[in-house]
């Protein structure tokens, strides 16, 4: 996956860009994953071909969704720092939640995501359901998590080319629905959280260097240039770890105390 | 659309996270614009321990 220059050649990806298509590649991955969970309940309830149709509705208003905002931000004629600031703001949104949520899942605060038991909970609520109803969940589901992978493209896709940031998440999908039709079983050993950890590392520290270096001047906050990115992710890393660890063995003496 | 702003923004603690953090940063970077981008990622890790714990 290169990225056009303004002769046609194919110009070389920097680091920056890697990450975002990386980042992309596994949010996206993370969540097909959980949309393919329902489409796999559904299908067993009302078919694969109306289970498909329903996943199928779904991703096309996705992808027309992105389409339409790689349009209209080609159109748009803002100021570069203006929009790299709003950008990132939009990504510490996004990837404080993702952050907190991994956290708290590595500490035990919240449970893992389960797809097995999500899949379980799914097939029981559809065998009361009838079959239009059993189609909405499938259609929904893929909506739902697609609105997340429709999110980030528009976000990271101005790090890359929009076109290299849909690719990923069009590449991440082929690769689940090549798992999951290969098993045909919820994709349990897909490492969620990890997953999930390391893509809310990533989104912080695209954040973090956009939105204070659109507010406050980019080559002033970080003189270390695109570099500085590998910083903040480690330091994204370690710090989310150790706070779980303190969240873990915090809660392990309260319990032991009572 | 309430489920679409959630999946943007998330809850009022996230939004008030980030906004402080960055108010922040973006005060120490009218004094040391070097150190404004490693205060908002610690002002943000102390926001996610607050928030997780």
């Amino acid at each position: 996956m290169g990225i056009i220059g303004a002769h046609g050649a194919p110009l070389p990806m920097t680091a920056a860009q890697w990450g975002g298509a990386t980042a992309i590649f596994l949010a996206s991955a993370v969540e097909w994953v959980e949309a393919f969970t329902i489409v796999l309940a559904v299908a067993l309830t009302i078919g694969w071909r109306r289970a498909a149709g329903a996943a199928a509705a779904g991703l096309a208003v996705v992808a027309v969704l992105i389409a339409v905002t790689g349009v209209g931000i080609e159109a748009a004629q803002a100021d570069i720092g203006l929009i790299r600031a709003a950008i990132g703001i939009f990504l510490l949104l996004f990837g404080l939640r993702w952050y907190v949520k991994a956290i708290r899942r590595y500490s035990g605060r919240t449970a893992l995501h389960d797809e097995a038991r999500e899949f379980a909970e799914t097939r029981e609520q559809l065998e009361r359901a009838e079959s239009r109803a059993a189609w909405v969940v499938a259609f929904k589901g893929v909506l739902l998590e697609g609105l997340e992978v429709w999110l980030l493209v528009v976000a990271l896709g101005h790090t890359l080319s929009y076109a290299a940031a849909a690719g990923s998440a069009a590449a991440s999908l082929v690769l689940v629905i090549v798992a999951g039709l290969a098993l045909r079983a919820p994709l349990t050993r897909v490492p969620e959280n990890t997953l999930k950890y390391l893509v809310a590392c990533a989104i912080l520290s695209f954040g973090t260097f956009w939105s204070i270096g659109g507010l406050a001047g980019e080559q002033a906050v970080w003189p270390l240039g695109d570099g500085t990115l590998l910083l903040l992710f480690a330091a994204y890393g370690v710090g989310g770890r150790i706070i779980a660890w303190r969240s873990r063995t915090g809660a392990s003496a309260a319990r032991a105390q009572a | 659309m309430k489920k679409l702003l959630q999946l943007v923004f998330g809850d009022v603690r996230n939004v008030a996270s980030v906004a402080v953090a960055l108010l922040v940063a973006f005060g120490v970077s009218r004094l040391a614009p070097a150190a404004a981008g490693a205060v908002l990622a610690l002002l943000l890790i102390a926001a996610a321990a607050l928030q997780a714990i």
